[in-house]
């Protein structure tokens, strides 16, 4: 009975040498994001514009209704959105928008430091989203 | 009828039914792309492939196989679906797959079924179309990359518009659709074609990237512009009418539009809208509030009490209309009246003395199956499009023999075998009279039960067909053939419009038509009627609820007259723009001028609302609730579909505010004044809102039999002596001033023209797009020439739609002007 008990111990104590912690020290630290991460959504843009045609689709998939399109027709003649709006606060990160996009025009980066201390800060227009 | 299974089901359906329309009986679905319910089969899909029993071996499109008794049909099954599969596949191979920036997208055939039958791959590859689009026209963007030949378009535009626009070009992959010489296109703009796509390659530009299918609120209503009483279904967001919406589940018009009825929606959300009541303040109209604008208009007519006029135009719904007549009531005055030339009196007067009514006495439907149409005056085309598309269908499903009185070409007169009546301006009494000469000396005419044929035969005594060839112009032959087909008939209609730009002789064309419609049998028989077809979406409602001069009332022209003679003290005009629209712009102007108290009720600053003391801002008809009643008297209703802009309300809003100034209790809603109005009125006794259902409810039933049957004489007229004579008409492109405020209908006819027949042009050294002046004595009128084919030499056309022409300075009501050019 004593065995089994040094033995479990032991484990317990190997595990708290250096080199075995499976935790990071953040904010100090910071952990790699798997690719397959839903963090903060980007918009991807393309050579002159965004590649977002404002399909509809985003908007009409996202089950938390966070996502405002506008769409309108530029000097080209092509579709684009004139608006294109996230509220993060409302985003269950969910990733059907990104599912959805027919172009893949909306991504989701890794970003998960999110918080921030007003409101409107957590409105993400088209500009931010490009930029992200 | 014949009884044949369909997956199992029996069916029993009429021997003319189609696999796919038994089918669609027995709710068993099949997928169709190139099928459309108003048009003729066609079968160039090939998706609507079925199997059956007795015709094994191949596939059989159930589009376009007539049923036969017996048969047994399958409609699924593992080949079938292989096939329609391959059908998709070889139509995506050059299509553009734009879905993400395609307007259709959301309610496009050709993705629902792709997603249906699983084509998520091609076996085929090929290259894509890489075709010119046309997204310049202002109405209608074509891309014909994502055309997938169906020719609905093709057919639409040819068997019910009856235009022609579009044809099949080149062969084989190379086919597609274009206009004559691939141009732009130059058409009535209808929009049809755009109804009928199932793909997005024919698409309203208006709507271009505006919102998804499904984003949109749809909103049964009805057409705002003419007594046809379209349904329209608008398509909302965001509180905006954004586009119409094809429906031809609603109502009497198929799905079927005019332009205006599909494009002229726009001016409802204007930013030129009225918001604000505005009151008279030292010479100048300044903002105030509603207590403040009621209070004042209250004020000023109760004052006039017996000397107060009130005008309504004839677009406000019955409800409106209801409590209109018992603010008159109030005020204590009978000058009441609902049009500006009176043109209503041909329905109010001339049917009246002759067969009892004072309505068309058969529905449009009819007119499909009529064997011989009449039509006077009016090129329904152009005031009443839809009506138009019906008496094609008659002239070219049922080879109708049409025969069109006319004073200048239009539509008609193109039709398959039309007979035109071509006569020199205002004598269509003469021809109406010669041909009930004719129906009288021949003996075809249905004398029995008829008073005063003695006196008409008498009275018609200078009408032989001879003599009023001789006076008309048109020929004796033509006039007897159109009479004795009208006779002969079995179903015939006679159809004869009113409105304001063409009030000359309004009464006695209305009892010559009855006569006409007496002699031959028409009026009263099933299958047949006599049609007159207001202007306005509610010119029959108008009448029915008597907005007319009570028994010491005055009308329109005396009211105007009194108010120039300092006799009206005060005038209500609701919904018209009297000094654009009405006949005599200098009477109307000085009697606007010289009433002491005037108040103008309207959606939009027209010219005659700058001469108010106050004016009431009101809403659209996409903004209302309420009935109005078709030229065919039918019932219908409007449903409010948008919130009015700013502080605008209803008319019904503000008539209820103006009555409880009176100290009157005014019903709460406008269903319940609905119950008042059937109450207090003979032909809608007994009428719910219950029953008017989508189809909309007909008062009196689809056929209206004569009370009386009386054969009025009438004198026809002498033809105006002049070089040049000037016709006042409307514009197929417009309805009433309304349309003038309307991006889609402006798009095509932007301003006032003169319209002058080729010969005419040529002879004056006259270019399209030239300034051209018309003098008369009473003044002279300045704007661009309009090179045509329609008018005959001498005749020349102007459109009353556009204030800014002051044309109504030279109309004065007569049926043609005399005029000089230059
Ligand atoms: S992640 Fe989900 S909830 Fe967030 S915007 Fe996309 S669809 Fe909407
Ligand atoms: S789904 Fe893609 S293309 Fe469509 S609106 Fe959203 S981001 Fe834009
Ligand atoms: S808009 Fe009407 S007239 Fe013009 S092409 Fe289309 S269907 Fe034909
Ligand atoms: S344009 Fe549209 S309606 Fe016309 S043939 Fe092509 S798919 Fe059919
Ligand atoms: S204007 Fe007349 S014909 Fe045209 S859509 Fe409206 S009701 Fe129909
Ligand atoms: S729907 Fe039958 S062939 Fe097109």
């Amino acid at each position: 009975m004593f065995k089994e008990f040094a033995k479990g111990l032991s484990i317990t104590l190997k595990h708290l040498l250096p080199g075995n912690r499976t935790t990071v020290d953040y904010p100090k630290q910071k952990l790699e994001m798997s690719p397959r991460f839903r963090g903060l959504h980007r918009l991807v843009p393309d050579q002159h514009r965004e590649k977002c045609v404002a399909c509809y689709l985003c908007p009409t998939v996202c089950p938390a209704k966070c996502i405002t399109v506008e769409s309108a027709e530029n000097e080209k003649g092509e579709k684009y959105p004139k608006v294109y709006e996230i509220d993060l606060l409302r985003c269950i990160f969910c990733g059907y928008c990104v599912e959805a996009c027919p172009v893949e025009a909306i991504e989701m980066t890794g970003a998960y430091e999110l918080a921030n201390f007003k409101r409107e800060d957590f409105n993400f227009d088209k500009e931010r989203l490009l930029k992200n | 009828m014949v009884n044949l299974t369909i997956d199992g089901k029996e069916v029993t359906v009429s021997k003319t039914a189609t696999i796919y329309e038994a089918a669609c009986e027995a709710g068993v679905h099949i997928p169709v792309l190139c099928y459309a319910k108003k048009l003729l089969p066609y079968g160039a899909c090939r998706i609507c492939l079925v199997e059956v029993e007795q015709m094994k071996g191949r596939l059989i499109p159930s589009c376009t196989t007539p049923v036969t008794e017996g048969m047994v049909v399958t409609t699924t099954s593992d080949e079938i679906v292989k096939v329609r599969k391959t059908v998709l596949e070889f139509l995506l191979v050059n299509h553009v797959v734009d879905c993400p920036v395609c307007d259709k997208g959301g309610e496009c055939d050709l993705q629902d079924l792709s997603y249906e039958y699983e084509v998520v791959t091609n076996r085929f590859e090929g290259e894509k179309f890489d075709l010119p689009t046309d997204e310049v026209n202002p109405l209608i963007e074509r891309n014909m990359n994502r055309c997938v030949l169906c020719g609905k378009c093709v057919r639409v535009c040819d068997e019910i518009v009856g235009y022609g626009s579009y044809s099949f070009i080149n062969r084989g992959f190379e086919t597609k659709i274009a206009t004559a010489f691939d141009r732009g296109l130059n058409c009535e703009f209808c929009g049809q074609c755009v109804s009928m796509c199932p793909v997005g390659a024919i698409l309203p530009r208006p709507f271009k990237f505006k919102a998804r299918p499904w984003q949109l609120k749809e909103v049964d209503s009805v057409c705002g512009y003419c007594g046809n009483g379209c349904t329209i279904t608008l398509g909302t967001k965001d509180k905006k009418v954004e586009t119409i919406r094809f429906n031809d589940k609603t109502g009497v018009n198929d799905g079927n539009l005019c332009i205006r009825g599909r494009f002229g929606y726009s001016y409802v959300n204007s930013d030129e809208r009225l918001t604000k009541p505005l009151i008279r303040k030292d010479g100048e109209l300044v903002e105030a509030s509603w207590d403040e604008a009621l209070a004042a208009a209250v004020e000023g007519l109760k004052q006039a009490g017996s000397a107060a006029g009130v005008i309504s135009g004839a677009r406000l719904t019955n409800e409106e209309l209801f409590l209109l007549k018992n603010l008159a009531a109030a005020i204590g005055t009978d000058n009441l009246d609902n049009s500006g030339g009176e043109c209503y009196k041909g329905v109010t007067e001339g049917l009246q003395q002759t067969l009892g009514l004072q309505a068309s006495t058969a529905t449009f439907p009819q007119v499909e199956n009529c064997d011989a149409v009449l039509s006077i005056r009016s090129d329904f085309y152009e005031t009443h499009p839809v009506f138009g598309m019906v008496v094609n269908q008659a002239v070219r499903r049922n080879n109708a023999k049409l025969s069109v009185i006319a004073d200048k070409r239009g539509k008609f007169t193109k039709l398959p075998n039309a007979r035109t009546l071509l006569h020199k301006p205002g004598l269509e009494v003469n021809i109406l009279n010669a041909m009930a000469r004719v129906l009288l000396d021949e003996g075809l005419a249905k004398t029995e039960r008829l008073n005063g044929v003695e006196e008409l035969k008498g009275a018609l005594a200078d009408y032989a067909p001879e003599t009023v060839a001789a006076t008309t112009g048109v020929d004796a032959e033509a006039i007897k053939v159109a009479a004795r087909e009208l006779a002969a008939a079995e179903n015939a209609a006679i159809l004869l419009a009113y409105g304001l730009p063409y009030t000359a002789a309004s009464k006695e064309l209305g009892i010559a038509a009855a006569n006409l419609a007496l002699l031959t049998g028409i009026a009263g028989r099933p299958g047949s009627g006599l049609y007159l077809c207001g202007e306005k979406s509610n010119s029959q409602g108008a009448i029915d609820l008597g907005i007319l001069p009570g028994a010491e009332g005055m009308g329109v022209q005396q009211m105007l007259t009194a108010a120039t003679e300092n006799q009206l003290k005060a005038l209500y005009v609701v919904g018209e723009d009297m000094l654009s629209s009405y006949p005599d712009r200098d009477a109307v102007e000085q009697a606007l001028s010289k009433v002491p108290f005037l108040v103008v009720q309207d959606i939009f600053m027209s010219p005659t609302a700058q001469k108010a003391h106050v004016v009431l801002p009101a809403a659209s008809f996409a903004e209302k609730n309420g009935t109005v009643t078709n030229a065919e008297r039918r019932l219908q209703q409007l449903r409010s579909a948008i919130p009015s802009p700013g502080e605008a309300r209803t008319d019904f809003a503000i008539l209820q505010g103006l009555l409880t100034g009176f100290g009157q209790d005014a019903a709460a809603a406008p269903a319940d004044v609905f119950g008042q109005l059937c109450a207090a009125t003979d032909q809608y006794r007994g009428i719910d809102l219950e029953m008017i259902g989508p189809q909309g409810y007909v008062w009196g039933g689809d056929i209206l039999t004569p009370i009386t049957r009386n054969l009025v004489p009438v004198a026809g007229t002498q033809p105006v002596d002049a070089e040049y004579q000037l016709l006042v008409g409307s514009s197929l492109y417009h309805s009433g001033t309304v349309s003038t405020h309307a991006k889609g209908p402006q798009a095509v006819v932007a301003e006032a023209y003169i319209e002058f027949g080729r010969e005419d042009a040529k002879a004056l050294n006259i270019q399209e797009g030239d300034l051209v002046k018309l003098r008369t004595d009473a003044g002279e009128i300045q704007a661009k020439a309009k090179v045509d084919r329609r008018l005959p030499q001498g005749v020349l056309f102007a459109p009353y739609h556009f204030g800014a022409l002051k044309l109504n300075k030279l109309y004065r009501g007569q049926a043609a002007i005399p005029v000089q050019v230059g």
